[in-house]
């Protein structure tokens, strides 16, 4: 794939995977997932090892990816100048931040400024990269620790210095990898303000642990085992445990899944049985229906 | 006389006043690093390179320090043989030390920006190796012998330095670093072995051999420059 295919700038990324491969360790991270986005929020929801970190650093063009196919605006990000062009495009922010606690707020996301190349080709870009940096220090809510170490910031602070450096430079395409983690409330709001104002101009992919943050998002993509099980939005992921979800009082037998709830009864997943007390099952229950293996009898 | 005012203009020049006035001022090496006409964008590379704590200068002026003490004036070219041997390792441990996950907390979010992962390292690997010459050229300065022979680690430097680039193409950069400077180390010693001359390895021929793995290095550097763009994830 050459340069001249690529899409224009401006406008939400477009991503279209088919077979993605990737092995790590001797283990296979992603077993062919497909996929084609354009626009919009996506949560990539999955249990621990399913791949999901995986996926966005191949997304991020950070890991080259074993087999299959991979464009992003037209571009490839196997071909060095492609791969350029994408980071151009591109927020990202990875699971772990990495950030040096003796360094101040504002010099590590100017870093990243500097990075990427925030004020190319202005008469004066330290003075764009300042204001790049005051601005996206204000969106995440940090315009008045600019000052302090990071070591000094707590570890939702922190986690929003992380997401300050991502939102540089306007991206089409924003990665981010457990944005929510570490995050109270309030900020769980704040960061879901600045997701939502994005949707309409990029591209937001986003792992998570939590359904909450997978119920505020345009698609659901449900990874097991480094394959895509399901993918659409998050009323379509709850309908998949449409009439397969009950509660009982009694201790279940062998079910997809049960958990105990704090009324004292059972929230069951699986094949009811008959007379069972079916309910409307919630973004939780078509998760947990997809990711757990059917009981062997 | 009636003056119109734009609201927004106004914001705007209010705004880009606080910009300046909040933004604080760059550290005294990024200070001092422009006041020698470094761009902005370099001295911020600079400055955020890893090896260059405090830590590392002081481990660079203990070990210069020893060699400098096992100088003896007594025995001519002999006195200089450890400070030479030891010099040219110093900034290849800080090369080492300035590039790769387990060094750069901000790697990661490094490696996802358009600034190459070539010119990243060798920004930091210049940065390292400047402030290590400068350092070094003051403790050769203090060296009994001839100050000539004293700064026959320069070049050598060079030499180890890009082997290490080079080979962090293929391994973890400290790896790749002790490979380098174990080779060095043997081969002064094998050099010294050889013949009568103790400081054979700093001779025209071993500085022109370094030269040629300088030139070597960055060649294998530049051509699998790729590596330096992607985590090392095995």
């Amino acid at each position: 794939m050459s340069m001249s295919q690529a899409r224009p700038r401006g406008g939400a990324a477009q991503i279209l995977a088919f077979g993605l491969r990737k092995r790590l360790d001797g283990t296979e991270a992603l077993s062919g997932v497909d996929l084609a986005l354009e626009g919009g929020v996506v949560t990539v929801l999955g249990p621990n090892g399913a791949g999901k970190t995986t996926l966005l650093r191949c997304l991020a063009t950070v890991l080259a990816i074993d087999d299959g196919s991979l464009l992003i605006d037209g571009l490839d990000p196997g071909h060095e100048s492609d791969r350029i062009e994408i980071r151009r495009r591109l927020g990202y922010l990875p699971q772990d931040v990495g950030l040096a606690e003796s360094v101040r707020v504002f010099d590590v996301v100017e870093y990243v400024a500097v990075l990427k190349d925030i004020g190319r080709g202005s008469a004066d870009p330290a003075r764009v990269r300042r204001h790049a940096v005051h601005d996206v220090l204000d969106q995440v809510g940090l315009a008045d620790r600019v000052a302090d170490k990071t070591g000094e910031l707590s570890g939702g602070m922190k986690r929003r210095v992380g997401l300050a450096q991502a939102l540089l430079g306007s991206p089409s395409l924003l990665l981010l990898d457990e944005p929510a983690a570490g995050l109270d409330p309030d900020e769980r709001l704040r960061l879901r303000s600045i997701i939502a104002e994005r949707r309409q101009r990029a591209t937001v992919i986003q792992s998570s642990h939590l359904t909450d943050e997978a119920a505020t998002s345009d698609r659901v993509l449900v990874l097991v085992d480094g394959r895509v099980v399901f993918v659409g939005p998050p009323a379509a992921l709850a309908a998949t445990a449409e009439g397969r979800t009950w509660v009982q009082h009694e201790t279940p037998g062998p079910v997809r899944a049960s958990w105990l709830q704090a009324d004292g009864s059972y929230r069951c997943l699986g094949t009811p049985p008959a007379g069972a007390q079916l309910v409307a099952p919630t973004i939780e229950d078509g998760y947990l229906f997809l990711r757990s293996p059917a009981p062997t009898h | 006389m009636s003056y119109t005012t734009d609201p927004a203009r106004i914001e705007r020049n209010w705004r880009a006043i606080t910009i300046e006035l909040d933004s604080p001022r760059p550290g005294r090496l990024e200070r001092m690093l422009q006041r020698l006409g470094l761009p902005t964008d370099v001295s911020r590379l600079v400055v955020a390179t890893p090896a260059l704590r405090r830590s590392w200068f002081v481990a660079l002026g203990l070990s210069m320090l020893i060699g400098l003490l096992a100088t003896d004036a007594a025995k001519p070219r002999d006195d200089l043989f450890v400070l030479l041997l030891i010099a040219p390792l110093v900034p290849t441990l800080g090369v080492a030390m300035a590039y790769g996950s387990n060094a750069d907390p901000a790697h990661e979010v490094g490696l996802a920006t358009p600034m190459s992962g070539l010119r990243l390292v060798l920004t930091r690997a210049a940065a390292v190796l400047g402030f290590s010459a400068a350092f070094l050229a003051l403790i050769s300065l203090l060296a009994p012998s001839a100050p000539a022979m004293a700064f026959g680690w320069l070049i050598p430097s060079f030499g180890l330095c890009s082997a290490t680039v080079a080979a962090m193409t293929f391994m973890a950069p400290r790896r790749a670093a002790t490979v380098a400077g174990t080779l060095w180390v043997l081969g002064v010693l094998i050099a010294r072995g050889a013949g009568d001359d103790p400081l054979a390895a700093f001779t025209v021929v071993g500085q022109v051999l370094m030269a040629v793995v300088a030139v070597v290095g960055l060649v294998v550097a530049v051509q699998r420059r790729d590596r330096f763009d992607l985590l090392a994830v095995r």
